[in-house]
């Protein structure tokens, strides 16, 4: 299916520095990220948020969308938010420090 | 796609803005200024420009953004032509939209129940509806002391329903949820006593109270997060102050009851809406702008002097109402009005800050070969 030699490894390290500025987390330790296709030279970015509600969906998808146009490799890509399976505070990455520190804009 | 652009989303959040506004100086007319001419906004305007023209709007918009579902901005959009009709001299229409936006509300949180049917979406829910009873009540020409409670709960238990989200985080145990749950379905249950036996309703009310408040401050994430820096450590400062209010509006409450008018009316419902209710806006700010604007404020140490003046005149105030010192109570009112506009001007002046720094940074890269 891959096509293209885009680096999974380097797209996970970038998403690490998109933060849910509510707990002050990036989105890959909070178990947010479930997928990365690349589908033909695509990157589909499959994730969620902590509710359907989660004030903060219109924000991360910014973020996360300029994550990846940012990343040289990739030449088209989509962020797709799905609900399937629900997230879970267990699938947040052991031993997390929540607000370890503030959003990236704050830390400049 | 469904997408609202963000344009339009300012754009709410500048009415809610305008609610805020002319509620905030709707008060202070309700308080003497310009007792002597003709204000161009009704004293009694207060109430309902505060709870629908401002935090329906704002609640009705971020959960509108959240859901990113055109229909659901019916809620925020017909709030705020509610304030737009009342300031304009249209009481009748104004009502109609109240009704509307606040049906509306009620419909996108049960959709959100519907789509995650948690306690906490529920609980969040429950406030959308208080908010449509209260505002039935109103319409039907109730008096305000009487639906007071309803309009309370909204922005309470909306603020409950998010702190248990949120904090799950924390993994609180299986009962200590229950009981939570518990202690907001009997204040519910305790405001519909009011309309029965206002005093008995009231005191199971005001323990109940104190009885969340303590569950919050034991529970809540606020603890850990003190300890953090910039907007975490400011957003747990407003927290555990503004469960502190609610503590203390819950033992003024046993102790004086929930009169009807007056003094100790004013010093509890103030405890409430402004100790409570504008301590979880400040400690949300830097959380909803994002959400809305797609923009982060910059922290800066400024935003601890309106938190000070907010608490420290609402201190005034309530001193005021005690002593029963009108002088005192509008030193206080007039303090608490300076708190929330310079907390928002030092938003705003943040936020336009980063803007402009994001646009020259942007201008000057175009500019390099």
């Amino acid at each position: 299916m891959d096509s293209t030699p885009i680096d999974r490894r380097t797209i996970v390290r970038q998403l690490r520095n998109v933060i849910d500025p509510e707990l002050g987390v990036n989105i890959v330790d909070l178990g947010l990220v479930y997928n990365i296709l690349i589908v033909d030279g695509k990157v589909i970015l499959e994730y969620t948020v902590t509710t359907p509600g989660c004030p903060m969906r219109r924000y991360l998808q910014q973020e996360i969308e300029k994550t990846l146009a940012s990343i040289d490799e990739i030449e088209d890509y989509e962020a797709k938010i799905v609900w399937e399976p629900e997230w879970s505070v267990d699938m947040i990455k052991d031993d997390v420090e929540f607000f370890a520190h503030p959003p990236p804009q704050q830390r400049a | 796609m469904n997408k609202v652009p963000t344009s339009v989303l300012v754009g709410l959040l500048i009415l809610a803005a305008a609610g805020l506004l002319t509620g905030l100086y709707s008060g202070l007319v309700r308080l003497g200024l310009l007792s002597s001419g003709n204000p161009p906004i009704s004293p009694i305007a207060h109430g309902p420009l505060m709870i629908n023209g401002f935090l329906g709007t704002l609640i009705g918009l971020e959960r509108a953004a959240a859901l990113e579902k055109k229909w659901a901005y019916v809620a925020p959009v017909f709030l705020a032509a509610s304030t737009i009709l009342l300031l304009t001299g249209f009481p009748i229409p104004s009502h109609g939209a109240l009704i509307l936006g606040s049906a509306g509300l009620t419909l996108v949180m049960a959709y959100l129940y519907y789509l995650q049917p948690k306690i906490y979406h529920l609980i969040m829910a429950l406030g959308a509806f208080s908010l449509l009873v209260g505002n039935v009540l109103f319409v039907a020409s109730s008096p305000i002391y009487s639906i007071v409670g309803w309009w309370a709960a909204f922005p309470m238990l909306t603020i409950f329903g998010e702190r248990l989200e949120l904090n799950r985080i924390m993994r609180p145990p299986k009962r200590a949820q229950h009981i939570f749950t518990l202690l907001i379905i009997g204040w519910i249950a305790a405001l519909t006593i009011t309309h029965i036996d206002r005093t008995i309703g009231w005191s199971i009310a005001s323990l109940l109270l104190m009885g969340i408040a303590g569950w919050l401050i034991k529970y809540d994430i606020a603890r850990k997060t003190i300890k953090s820096i910039e907007w975490t450590k400011y957003s747990a400062i407003c927290l555990l102050t503004g469960y502190g209010w609610l503590i203390l509006a819950g033992i003024f409450g046993l102790w004086y009851g929930f009169p009807t008018a007056g003094p100790i009316y004013d010093g509890l419902l103030h405890m409430l809406f402004v100790g409570f209710v504008f301590s979880m806006i400040f400690a949300h700010a830097s959380v909803i702008i994002p959400s809305l604007s797609g923009k982060l404020v910059p922290w800066h140490t400024y935003f601890y002097l309106p938190l000070m003046l907010l608490h420290g005149f609402l201190f005034v105030r309530i001193a005021g109402d005690m002593i029963g010192l009108s002088k005192v109570r509008i030193i206080g009112s007039y303090g608490n009005v300076a708190a929330i506009l310079l907390f928002l001007g030092g938003i705003i002046y943040q936020l336009t800050k980063e803007i402009l720094s994001q646009k020259s940074e942007t201008i000057t890269t175009e500019k390099q070969p």
